[in-house]
């Protein structure tokens, strides 16, 4: 999706970001993530002044202290603002820690309201499709389910790369190409 | 003889000028490496050159085509700023391109 975007997004000030939730990560909380994506919308180009104050600013204070969710936000309102277009994709959003994605819900929406040329793209297993109601209300929504032509690409490249290649042949082959995709499309 | 002394002297200064200027170039991308550690330690995009190598051309192309995607996606529309794609796990969400 992340690629996808970008190549599309060939304009000026248009700006693609991408996060992965990994349940395995310790580091994962929601002043990272947000940071994360700030961090990708600032490496475009050069570093912007009020970040630069900002940091100064709390590398004086006690401890070189962090930021705070709001502070963030304002900060990822003020970049936005100089932008046309900002997509912002978070994967595997059921991977996150629930008490973290309410919060990052509730921050992305607070972007969105104060930033309306944002557009967020969010995947994640069915169950997550209630709290996503709840928080953004009339969200559009597709539910992903490969189709047969998906499931023969899939098929062809794993039998294609069979290390035991002799284990095969030519009518197995054929029946697997035909039986287990018309099986499991659209499951 | 002295107009090549004055080319010498100038080349000279202009060596300490260009130094000063590499100094604070070099000032600058390490405060903006510590600026860039400071907002997040995290860094997704090791994470989706992996899941571009592992991508299959044309997968799940059908989703780009969908009028809720393109509605979402148009850079100039008005419509609901968020998407969400949900499925089983394996489905390939992920690898939407």
């Amino acid at each position: 999706m992340i690629d996808s975007l970008c190549d599309r997004a060939g304009g000026e000030g248009i700006a693609v970001v991408g996060l992965y939730c990994d349940f395995l990560s310790q580091e994962q909380s929601t002043i990272n993530m947000l940071g994360a994506i700030l961090k990708q919308l600032v490496s475009r180009g050069g570093m912007p002044e009020h970040i630069r104050r900002a940091f100064q600013k709390a590398k004086k204070e006690f401890g070189g202290r962090g930021l705070r969710l709001p502070d963030l936000v304002e900060i990822l309102r003020r970049t936005i603002v100089s932008l046309k277009r900002v997509y912002i994709c978070i994967d595997a959003l059921d991977e996150s820690v629930p008490k973290h994605r309410r919060e990052l819900f509730e921050s992305l929406r607070e972007i969105v309201r104060v930033s309306p040329n944002t557009r967020i793209f969010l995947t994640g297993r069915p169950h997550i499709d209630d709290e996503i109601v709840r928080c953004f209300g009339n969200a559009v929504r597709i539910p992903v389910s490969p189709t047969e032509d998906d499931i023969k690409s899939y098929l062809k490249k794993r039998l294609d790369s069979d290390t035991d290649p002799y284990a095969m042949d030519g009518e197995l082959r054929a029946d697997i190409m035909s039986i287990v995709p018309a099986k499991t499309s659209g499951m | 003889m002295s107009s090549g002394h004055q080319q010498f002297g100038n080349v000279n200064s202009f060596n300490v000028l260009t130094g000063t200027y590499v100094n604070f170039v070099t000032e600058i991308d390490a405060e903006n490496r510590q600026i860039l550690q400071w907002l997040s330690p995290l860094e997704p995009q090791k994470r989706h050159q992996g899941v571009r190598i592992g991508r299959l051309d044309g997968v799940g192309n059908w989703a780009l085509e969908t009028a809720e995607f393109r509605k979402w996606s148009e850079e100039d529309g008005c419509g609901d700023p968020v998407l969400f794609c949900y499925g089983n796990p394996g489905v390939g969400k992920t690898f939407l391109r």
